[in-house]
């Protein structure tokens, strides 16, 4: 089962990456501007650029500014040249791969440790207290519809530019996501062991650490993982819309995103965008998964 | 109205009350005490309220609804939403229960889910500018695939969740596959898959704020909103970004709503 699991996932892998790379290479072999209109357009290498183009860019991306020979001209002559030469204008700003990701990961990390304490906060005070609920319920529902990534130029206005603008959606999103999970869990538990521990004598910190964090923490420990997933795609739109660094401006090709999306960006590099972000937030949830399996052992 | 329902209803009141008092107080403290000129990267911005008041949230809310602006905005935004929800909603069902059902299609599938699922769809948009052209056809399609991801792994989930039991059991009386997936699969996996379309659905919303941007013209929400950003006009900004937690907060509802009603025969009577 595990065998045919894996040997069927790795070979439509490698047969989907090879017909793309057949697909993209085909406008070598014969003209393809002479098929029919859709097809013709689709097969031109900057439409689907050709796989040895996608790893080019990786390569180019991961060496960064000392791979290519320092252009003539100043900087700023090269600002309007991006849509032909999206590699170059990330280079010249000292863009490289992995240092890109870096920044995103550390920006989703903050969003994490400053976001899930808070969101969990705010589930245990629902989840314990009916009263408490009805107070904050409300307000959570309210706060909650607003989508993150809209109110990045409002916080703009109150902080300015600076990492701000970047950080509080991710915060923003990690809390509005724990929240739920927290609170079902408390509230699940709270009809039967809450009630037993209660009446044998137990609470305070005792109450909390023996009943309420290993009953609830299943549930809480799932929340995060989906919240994890939430602040990734969090800081990638963040890092789209406003950010001169990070694995959003990698793939916009920095800058404001507004205008430069009227430009085309280099579909190599945004490929290359994409996929180091899947890979990366895969490699996030598998470690995610596992320390989730360690840490509630005990309930299987 | 039970007293539980009346006591939550009266403190929902008051903290909801609460709050708008408290901003209502903050918004005419403000008026005299935070800047109006505000440093903007590279230059000053004059005339900015921070926090309007709800004079002049009411007077830009009074414009907005005399020009047209907001009523069609809503329209036109929501049917963008509506065509990628449903063209999402319909490919993530189709694809999920497919390799829900069949473990090989699952397999080949199992590489491509993992990458997909972690693929934020708003990275996807240079690269549909670029293969669907700067319109109409990229929005929709951006929608779509966020859709389309969340639900596709719902109903992976949902029919892999059916208890093996109830197939043995359709299968020992004879049931054929067709007949299982019919009647025993899908009213199993059902709820599980209209949970994933709620979640689904306000990630469309998220999604246009950005989709919007591109090809930027006037009746939408999304360019309202950057529209608002760019003067900069505060209560445009809020009452654009009311507006959309407003249409998230109703499509949940609505949904909810119809869980309610379509999953009835799952609670028991008596």
């Amino acid at each position: 089962m595990v065998r045919q699991r894996f040997w069927l996932g790795l070979s439509s892998l490698v047969v989907l990456v090879l017909a793309y790379t057949l697909l993209s290479n085909a406008y070598r072999f014969f003209e393809v501007s002479k098929l029919a209109e859709p097809i013709g357009s689709a097969l031109q290498p900057d439409v689907l650029p050709p796989t040895q183009a996608i790893v080019q860019a990786v390569v180019d991306l991961i060496k960064g500014p000392g791979a290519q020979p320092p252009p003539d001209e100043p900087a700023h002559m090269h600002h309007h040249q991006h849509s032909s030469d999206h590699v170059g204008v990330l280079l010249q700003q000292g863009v490289t791969l992995q240092a890109s990701l870096a920044i995103t990961i550390a920006r989703v990390l903050f969003g994490m440790v400053v976001g899930a304490p808070l969101g969990i906060l705010i589930g245990l005070l629902m989840g314990l207290s009916r009263r408490t609920e009805d107070y904050v319920h409300p307000v959570y529902v309210l706060v909650r519809s607003v989508p993150p990534l809209a109110f990045i130029t409002y916080i703009m206005l109150w902080l300015g530019h600076t990492e701000a603008h970047r950080l509080i959606p991710i915060v923003y999103a990690v809390a509005a996501t724990m929240v739920i999970p927290t609170y079902h869990g408390v509230r699940d538990l709270a009809s039967t062991y809450l009630v037993a521990a209660r009446s044998l004598g137990a609470r305070g910190w005792l109450l909390a650490r023996k009943v309420l964090l290993p009953a609830a923490g299943p549930a809480v420990l799932s929340g995060l993982r989906y919240a994890l997933a939430i602040a990734w795609m969090t800081a990638v739109g963040a890092e789209m819309l406003m950010a001169e660094n990070g694995m959003g401006n990698l793939i916009v090709g920095g800058g404001m995103w507004a205008s430069r999306l009227q430009t085309r960006s280099d579909p190599a590099v945004v490929m290359v965008g994409i996929l180091t972000l899947a890979i990366a937030g895969w490699l996030m949830d598998s470690g995610a998964r596992l320390l989730t399996i360690r840490l509630t052992r005990w309930a299987r | 109205m039970s007293l539980v329902q009346r006591n939550r209803f009266r403190r929902a009141l008051i903290s909801l009350g609460t709050i708008a008092v408290v901003y209502g107080v903050a918004a005419e403290v403000g008026r005299y005490v935070l800047p109006h000129r505000i440093w903007m990267d590279v230059h000053y911005i004059d005339n900015v309220e921070l926090l309007p008041t709800y004079r002049s949230l009411a007077e830009e809310m009074a414009f907005l609804l005399q020009s047209w602006i907001l009523p069609d905005s809503i329209l036109v935004s929501t049917g963008r939403i509506l065509a990628g929800f449903v063209l999402g909603a319909a490919t993530g069902i189709a694809v999920g229960l497919a390799t829900g059902r069949a473990a090989r299609l699952e397999y080949l599938a199992d590489p491509w889910m993992m990458l997909l699922r972690f693929t934020p769809a708003l990275a996807l948009l240079p690269l549909y500018v670029i293969w669907f052209g700067y319109g109409e056809a990229s929005k929709i399609l951006l929608i779509a695939t966020s859709v389309a991801v969340v639900v596709m792994l719902g109903a992976h989930h949902a029919v892999r969740g059916v208890p093996q039991v109830y197939l043995d059991a359709a299968r020992a009386l004879g049931a054929s596959r067709s007949l299982i997936f019919r009647k025993v699969v899908l009213p199993a996996a059902f709820p599980q898959i209209f949970a994933s379309l709620r979640v689904a659905l306000g990630l469309a919303w998220v999604t246009i704020v950005v989709a919007e941007l591109i090809d930027a013209k006037m009746p939408s929400l999304g360019y309202l909103l950057a529209l608002s950003g760019a003067y900069p006009r505060v209560p445009q900004m809020l009452i654009g970004l009311g507006t959309i937690a407003a249409l998230v907060f109703l499509s949940d509802m609505l949904a909810l709503s119809l869980h309610a009603k379509v999953t009835r025969w799952m609670r028991r009577t008596g």
